[in-house]
């Protein structure tokens, strides 16, 4: 993902915080398995 | 990691799966679903605010089913014009729309028509006047070029199999300088071909 966001002209690109938002859910051992959390991306789009 | 979408994989029938699911959630959001929906995840689970999820209506912050926290990076400026794609029932964009203050603006996109319409709904009964909600996709804004001061998402980018178009619809939209501040799901391990045609593991 911080791939696609910086070829699209973003600068600053970075993960700030996982999530387990899976756990507890019927998912649950899927998301382990491919080691699936949620995230937060912040991403600057570039002055030109 | 981006999960790219198999050349010959039916994204008319994900788009309609995607609109199916996400109209339970608006509607019933006590259904059986495979994700968490609600407040009390948002707050146990991604570090929301309580107090500012308890001055929203239930019949918004109940359909919430984020995977993160977007505006725990970095805070909304007063003034802002900001978007969310894919505002869903409005949890995210009526907290935007509080921090970006009258002088400000937040706009949601949502493609399903019972989430825009909670939204709308739930901007009223906060007396939020500074909240628009459009029809429309992550892949084809209906916003102006770099018109936009932040851009938010929660939970969307996972549901679109063109993730480029839709990364680049918001560099376009944004102003230079402008902010994109995403909550989605990432993967850690490299997945299968079964899994990337598994339609339900898209649309959840």
């Amino acid at each position: 993902m911080i791939d696609v966001f910086a070829s699209a002209g973003f600068t600053e690109v970075a993960i700030t915080a996982r999530f387990e938002c899976f756990e507890g859910t019927t998912k649950q051992s899927t998301a382990r398995r491919y080691r699936v959390v949620g995230a937060n991306l912040s991403a600057i789009r570039a002055q030109s | 990691m981006a999960v790219m979408c198999p050349v010959d994989f039916d994204k008319a029938r994900l788009r309609a799966e995607v609109q199916a699911i996400y109209s339970r959630v608006a509607l019933a959001p006590d259904g059986a679903f495979h994700f968490h929906r609600g407040p009390a995840y948002a707050v146990a689970r991604l570090g929301y605010d309580e107090h500012e999820l308890d001055a929203l209506p239930l019949e918004v912050t109940s359909s919430f089913a984020g995977v993160a926290n977007p505006h725990a990076i970095a805070p909304i400026p007063a003034g802002a014009v900001v978007v969310d794609i894919g505002c869903g029932a409005g949890t995210d964009l009526l907290l935007a729309a509080r921090r970006a203050g009258p002088s400000g603006r937040a706009i949601g996109i949502d493609m399903t028509e019972a989430m825009r319409q909670r939204a709308l709904d739930g901007a009223g009964r906060c007396g939020l006047t500074n909240v628009e909600v459009r029809a429309g996709d992550a892949t084809r804004l209906p916003i102006d070029d770099q018109s936009v001061d932040v851009v938010i998402s929660n939970g969307v980018l996972n549901l679109v199999p063109d993730k480029e178009r839709a990364v680049a619809e918001m560099a376009r939209v944004l102003k230079p300088g402008g902010r994109a501040q995403i909550g989605d799901i990432v993967i850690g391990e490299v997945l299968s071909e079964e899994c990337l045609r598994d339609i339900d593991l898209w649309a959840g």
